[in-house]
């Protein structure tokens, strides 16, 4: 099946380094600390943080630092078909393994001793690229929480069809059997935080995609900054002094 | 998020400072260079698709078994290819029996994805009857001890596993043509499966502010590190899957270079599995071989210790008399094979030890 | 509380609401919106020697560089972010309303809407007759008798101990338990510290309590002498009585107060809607504004609109001044 046509145009429309429409909104969900609400093309995700408070569970308090907890479901109308499990299958939990510890590496949680942070995220609606647009929801959610960080995380995915490296995949893309590379960064430093990949691909192509991958979570880092200021100077206005 | 960390073992601020300032220098704790591998020992046990891998401290088995299956309806071509891990709680106090922990499930989840997504195994040969019945490979990994890295361990001994497992031959007969027949190994070799490439994982761990490099954590080390990398290669330079899941950020050049590291081992373990695996095959070849020859040996040394005759007599002359019994009687197969051999050895030199050719009937 | 963008305003609320946003724009503008920064961002400083690095902020290659979204404040040679959507910040002699979760040995633990729980001592607080009179085995256990679950309790942050968790004390009469009221939850960075944080409302008959960890609580008056007595010997009293008795002895709130306290709530839910500081003297305005309007209509977009149109009004007269 051809996935970049002979003009260069992918199935939807793209060029093979476009990415997807992004659209955020802090605040969803008015009962949580942080929340927020993040949208790459049709895939829609929303994130909840609560936190830092109590922890819940005596045994597993950390004297010196605060615990993050993660929970990342599907919801069942999420893909085509209904899904059984929305929870505790081995994929959800492998990705809020995933998602719990690319958090931690960018909250600040010495300052936050014996709390804990809780981060929840749930896929509406999945057309590839969830974990990436769960992670980027993540961090707005974390950012409107007031929960101190060294840096944003962004996270964007890049595969390889048809001997071209293509930024952001769709389901049709992903599910197509050829290399997914999902990065997470941080933007200042542009180090790389998370990084997972399938299927095979010879060496120095990794090097190309990793390359386009990371360039795309610095633009999601762009937008994600933006909407941060931009509420941040609603708020104050709203405030005033 | 569901262990129990009251029974986990905290480590002390002293080990932390001096794992990480010895790291400084280039020497590690057990008085490795950082890009060294602890001793690796691959063993099998007897039946194929099974082995036991050592790693310095981390012990793990894998097992692997077969069996007939349906297809899945979007692949009826293909044959499925499931990995089980088994963190037995002698292993580690942490470790639960009963469901596995979020780690058991990154583990399984990392071995499968260098396994299955990377096409090593080809599935396409399972296919028995396309859209009816397939073979679905499981392999089932035990972890016994918990000595740290145990996302390579347990590679291996699923690659080791893999490499050696036979499955039943089967065929297509019966009144129709349509009925499948299982041959048992008795009747029929059973045929390995076909393995493309070896996807060798190779784990990175970063310790330190300065995100220091080492490779092949022990169980101090992972608990001191801040971040961790598996890169799965296999000797043709592909790389089959990286996981990187959070911790501390790292530059890419540091990741290209992990991964050129990472390819010289994947080298080293490759050979290394190849070398047992051809030695294990060629014992199991001996073995059938010292099992056919053994038998007749029995046979024609009996009569021979007794003196050879008053029984050798006897049981010649009963084969003699009665040679549609044995032809009947298939109560004890091997029995019958004794005497037909008995008979063949009789007939040629009873002193030969002859190797007898033709397929097994063990 | 309801986010604004939720409201289904029409054409003309919509360009009034505007207006007054804009007009909230020009009065704050001068002060601070190149200072907002978002997480990650580095913050614009001369490098003088000694300067302070304050919250929010943290050493990122000899930069500064921000680590929450808000506002940078300097302060002579200290600098630091100051965040609006944070947790609240305790400090000593803040007046705080919690809600006990649990019963322990000795101590009372409630929620106030911070990183870890409030601890309440049983020492801390007037046991009703006697203040002087030594606790006994019977105190302890009796310690069901004035605070249960669930029951909102007025205090003092006495101190912060050494884990981070705060310590209370209700040693006066005028903390203790509240009832007969609503509590609201607010963002803290919309209450400020003032003198005062108890407030009779004469004309309405409430009582308004601004803890500055968020937790706002509207209720009856109640003559702040004795109630912590009141209940006491009401309950010894009942106890020796029929239990059944229970309600008929407490005195009923009238419609009136009732309708009074759901307008001072509503009126706090619109403020923090809208993200305005929260004063008495704001929701007395706001209350007033609202008597031309049915009490659930206050919750409606035409009175969003009302409340901010206020607001500049409020501000720019401020300005004056």
């Amino acid at each position: 099946m051809e996935f970049v046509s002979p003009e260069g145009l992918r199935l939807d429309g793209r060029r093979p380094m476009e990415m997807r429409q992004l659209r955020a909104k802090i605040g969803a969900v008015d009962k949580a600390h942080g929340s927020a609400y993040f949208e790459m093309g049709n895939t829609k995700v929303i994130a909840a943080v609560y936190g830092p408070r109590e922890v819940q569970n005596r045994s597993q308090q950390l004297n010196d630092q605060a615990l993050v907890r993660c929970e990342y479901t599907m919801a069942n109308f999420s893909t085509g078909d209904r899904r059984r499990k929305p929870k505790g299958d081995r994929r959800s939990t492998e990705i809020s393994l995933v998602i719990r510890q690319t958090m931690e590496a960018c909250i600040m949680t010495h300052l936050m001793p014996r709390s804990q942070i809780d981060i929840f995220v749930q896929v509406l609606q999945a057309d590839g690229g969830t974990r990436s647009a769960c992670i980027n929801a993540a961090t707005l959610a974390l950012a409107d929480a007031g929960i101190p960080m060294h840096d944003l995380v962004t996270s964007c995915s890049a595969g390889y069809l048809n001997s071209t490296p293509l930024l952001d995949l769709n389901y049709v893309e992903d599910s197509a059997g050829g290399p997914d590379v999902t990065v997470g960064i941080l933007p200042k430093s542009t180090k790389v935080t998370l990084l997972q990949m399938d299927s095979k691909l010879p060496m120095d192509i990794f090097e190309n995609v990793m390359q386009l991958a990371t360039e795309g979570c610095k633009a999601v880092a762009n937008y994600i900054r933006e909407v941060l200021l931009e509420k941040t100077k609603e708020r104050q206005k709203f405030h005033g002094v | 998020m569901e262990q129990r960390l009251a029974s986990t073992w905290r480590m002390s601020v002293n080990e932390k400072k001096f794992i990480e300032s010895s790291l400084l220098s280039d020497l590690r704790a057990d008085g490795r260079r950082p890009f060294d591998y602890r001793r690796l020992t691959i063993k099998f046990g007897r039946e194929d698709g099974s082995s036991e891998v050592q790693l310095g401290n981390t012990h793990v088995m894998a097992f692997v078994t077969s069996q007939l299956v349906q297809p899945y309806r979007d692949r009826p071509n293909e044959g499925t290819l499931s990995f089980y891990t088994e963190f037995s709680p002698m292993a580690d106090p942490s470790f639960e029996a009963g469901r596995p922990g979020e780690f058991a499930v990154e583990l399984g989840r990392i071995i499968d994805r260098g396994l299955r997504e990377s096409k090593a195994v080809d599935t396409e040969s399972l296919c028995v009857i396309s859209g009816k019945l397939v073979w679905a490979i499981r392999i089932d990994v035990h972890i016994l001890d918990n000595g740290g890295n145990l996302v390579d361990a347990a590679n291996i001994a699923a690659l080791a596993a893999l490499s050696t497992f036979r499955r039943p031959e089967c065929t297509l007969g019966g009144e129709d043509g349509q009925e499948l027949i299982v041959h048992p190994p008795e009747v029929r070799d059973p045929i390995p499966l076909i393995i493309h490439h070896l996807p060798v994982a190779v784990t990175f761990g970063f310790i330190g502010k300065e995100s220091i490099m080492v490779i092949d954590p022990t169980h101090l080390e992972e608990a001191v590190m801040g971040g961790r990398m598996t890169v799965t290669l296999n000797t043709n330079g592909d790389v089959c899957a990286i996981q990187k899941a959070g911790g501390d950020g790292i530059l890419q050049s540091v990741i290209m270079q992990c991964l050129r590291i990472a390819s010289v081992k994947a080298g080293d373990i490759s050979s290394k599995i190849k070398n047992a695996v051809e030695s294990f095959n060629t014992e199991r070849a001996l073995r059938k071989i010292k099992r056919h020859s053994s038998s007749s040996a029995v046979e024609v040394s009996e009569p021979a210790q007794k003196g050879g005759t008053e029984l050798s007599r006897t049981h010649v002359g009963r084969l003699n008399s009665t040679p549609e019994e044995s032809g009947v009687g298939q109560s004890n197969g091997m029995e019958v094979d004794g005497k037909i051999l008995q008979q063949e050895t009789s007939r040629r030199d009873s002193g030969a030890q002859s190797f007898i050719g033709g397929p097994s009937s063990w | 509380m309801r986010d604004i963008e939720s409201l289904r305003l029409n054409q003309t609320q919509k360009l009034r609401f505007e207006k007054a946003l804009e007009q909230l724009d020009f009065l704050s503008a001068a002060a601070n919106s190149n200072a907002c920064v978002a997480v990650a961002d580095t913050i614009l400083v001369d490098h003088q020697d000694g300067l302070l690095k304050g919250h929010g902020t943290t050493d990122f290659d000899g930069e500064l560089v921000a680590t929450v979204c808000g506002v940078v404040e300097r302060v002579n040679k200290l600098v630091y972010v100051r965040t609006l959507r944070a947790r609240y910040k305790p400090e000593t002699g803040d007046i705080i309303v919690g809600r006990v979760i649990e019963v322990a040995p000795k101590r009372w633990r409630l929620e106030i809407n911070f990183t870890q729980d409030a601890v309440l001592m049983l020492s801390s607080i007037t046991t009703g007759e006697d203040i002087q009179r030594r606790q006994t085995a019977d105190d302890e256990l009796n310690m069901r008798s004035i605070f249960v679950e669930n029951d909102v309790v007025c205090a003092e942050v006495r101190g912060v101990q050494h884990d981070g968790s705060l310590h209370l004390q209700a040693r006066s009469q005028k903390y203790g338990k509240l009832e007969r009221g609503q509590l609201l939850t607010v963002p803290p960075y919309l209450v400020k510290r003032r003198k005062q944080h108890y407030h009779y409302l004469e004309q309405l008959g409430i009582d308004l309590i601004l803890g500055c960890n968020g937790f706002i609580w509207v209720g009856e008056h109640i003559d702040t002498k004795d109630d912590m007595v009141e209940d006491q010997v009401a309950k010894s009293e009942q106890q020796n009585e029929n239990p059944g008795d229970n309600f008929s002895k407490e005195t009923y709130t009238s419609v009136e107060i009732r309708q009074n306290i759901c307008r001072a709530a509503n009126a706090v839910r619109v403020l923090c809607a809208l993200g305005f500081n929260i004063t008495a003297d704001v929701i007395i305005e706001t209350v007033k504004l609202s008597n031309s309007v049915d009490i659930h209509e206050m919750l409606g977009p035409e009175f969003y609109v009302l409340v901010a149109e206020s607001e500049v009004e409020r501000r720019r007269s401020s300005k004056r001044i």
